[in-house]
């Protein structure tokens, strides 16, 4: 029991850095996603251009690969370099925050592609403008029909919070390796495996009562 | 009588199918048009050149006075969402907003649209829901409902905006049809309130009872246009002919 403790409570501090970046790149990649989305469907050939392009670098590299690059390759630019030097945990943020724009862009795509052009059509006829009809009737049927898959991407995005650790920032699993090397066994491995399914289990509760709010 | 509908030389392609071919007609206040054919022959696109879901090529459209489009020239966006304020329109396939109740279905457009204070609002929405005999419906989502009392909805949404042109499109086409009554009972009681409507149908008995005039269309162009009289019992043309034998047959 006193192993446990000993082998928790750091673990504990570094699960507050896990939900941090988990929750700022959240808070930061839906409403970035969804901008995307708009640009993608932009008829402005230049902004509909740059966010498909955009989405397909992200989603077509890997996520460790674009960590590095923002936290060692940004600041090895020439000129502005020292303008893009990042310490580690706003690093690890802006790194993930931009990955998972590109995915939250794309599941977003899909949602506007199944909303029926009749739903356009009866809101234009009744005098709604075009933000009154995204905000008022597009975004309300579009959550539903996302919210699988943002469910997934979210748990997914618990997981992948692990990869921080590559750059130093001292997560679960920065705090588990460390105790793993220094007493010789995997307990703290399992004692970490422990915290991301309890913080999956949370999430995949939040999604079961959202579904349920957003079941019309 | 007063002219609330004028539409002149009407035009339009999808690309090189040339949907509208020449157009004109002229609607009164409190005229119930029917607009017949078959399929294919551009009167969904007609209906909805009217009310700015399609982009017309050329010609002039005329509502109250107002053009909508003047030789081919648009009006300016302001003025556009002005005329086509003052219709309303029913689709085949009642396009009620899912994510809301019935009563929010009503409300939304006066709400956001007309900044509408709720205390009228709310006797309007029972009293347009007591017209379409769905009072106790107010509170349903519309998944729930079937699609005669979904069409009824949509048509009190639409009335809820104080139209005065109502378009629909086929408005019983997606109908069981023993439903189809049930609605056509509704629009019945619209026209006999003196609402002016123009109903593209193919619901022979709605055109000839209620309506007072009947344009035809056939192959982009109005073949035939009169009295529900002279197009039922005197159809000039052959085609016209053969389109209601077929139809009475169909029936
Ligand atoms: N958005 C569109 N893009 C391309 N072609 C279209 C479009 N809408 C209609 N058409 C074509 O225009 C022609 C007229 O169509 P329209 O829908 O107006 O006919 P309709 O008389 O309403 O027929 P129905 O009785 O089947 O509803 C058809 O050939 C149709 O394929
Ligand atoms: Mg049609």
């Amino acid at each position: 029991m006193d192993y446990f403790m000993s082998v928790l409570i750091p673990m504990v501090e570094g699960l507050g850095v896990t939900l941090s970046v988990f929750a700022i790149t959240l808070v930061a990649s839906i409403p970035l996603g969804f901008a995307f989305t708009l640009m993608a469907r932009s008829r402005i050939k230049i902004v509909k251009g740059f966010a498909e392009v955009y989405i397909y670098i992200l989603r077509g590299t890997p996520l460790l690969l674009q960590l590095l690059f923002v936290y060692f390759g940004l600041p090895l630019i020439p000129g502005i370099g020292p303008f893009l030097t990042f310490n580690r945990f706003p690093a690890a943020c802006i790194a993930f925050g931009l990955n998972y724009a590109a995915y939250f862009a794309e599941i977003f795509r899909g949602g506007l592609l199944a909303i029926d052009k009749g739903q356009y059509e009866a809101a234009k006829v009744l005098g709604l403008t075009k933000a009154q009809t995204m905000i008022r009737v597009v975004i309300p049927q579009m959550i539903r029909v996302c919210l699988p898959s943002v469910s997934n991407e979210t748990i997914t995005l618990v997981k992948d919070t692990a990869l921080v650790t590559i750059i130093g920032v001292a997560e679960v699993l920065h705090y588990a390796k460390a105790a793993v090397n220094r007493d010789g066994n995997t307990f703290a491995f399992l004692v970490a495996a422990g915290i991301y399914l309890i913080i999956n289990f949370f999430i995949t509760l939040v999604f079961k009562k959202l579904e349920k709010k957003y079941d019309f | 009588m007063n002219q609330v509908i004028k539409v002149t030389n009407l035009n339009k392609s999808f690309e090189d199918n040339h949907v509208l071919k020449d157009i004109s007609f002229e609607v009164n206040q409190g005229d119930v048009v029917a607009v017949i054919g078959s399929s294919g022959s551009g009167k969904s696109t007609l209906l909805r050149c009217l009310i700015d879901l399609e982009k017309a090529d050329g010609g002039t459209i005329t509502m109250d006075g107002q053009d909508l489009l003047r030789d081919g020239n648009f009006a300016p966006p302001a003025k556009t969402r002005e005329i086509i304020g003052k219709m309303g329109m029913v689709f085949q396939h009642f396009n009620l907003f899912p994510h809301l109740t019935v009563r929010q279905n009503l409300e939304l457009a006066p709400k956001i649209v007309r900044k509408q204070d709720t205390g009228a609002m709310v006797k309007h929405t029972g009293a347009l829901l007591g017209k379409v005999g769905l009072e106790d419906k107010i509170d349903a989502m519309p998944g729930t409902l079937s699609g005669g009392e979904k069409q009824r909805v949509a048509i009190a949404r639409a009335l809820m905006m104080e139209p005065d042109i109502l378009l629909f499109d086929e408005p019983t086409s997606a109908l069981d049809p023993e439903l189809t009554g049930e609605v056509l009972n509704v629009m019945q009681e619209l026209a006999e309130e003196h609402m002016t409507m123009v109903v593209v149908t193919h619901e022979m008995g709605f055109a000839r009872s209620v309506a007072n005039k009947v344009l035809f269309m056939d192959g982009g162009i109005i073949l035939e246009e009169g009295t529900p009289e002279a197009i039922f019992e005197h159809p000039k043309s052959e085609r016209t002919k053969e389109f209601l034998q077929s139809i009475t047959r169909k029936e």
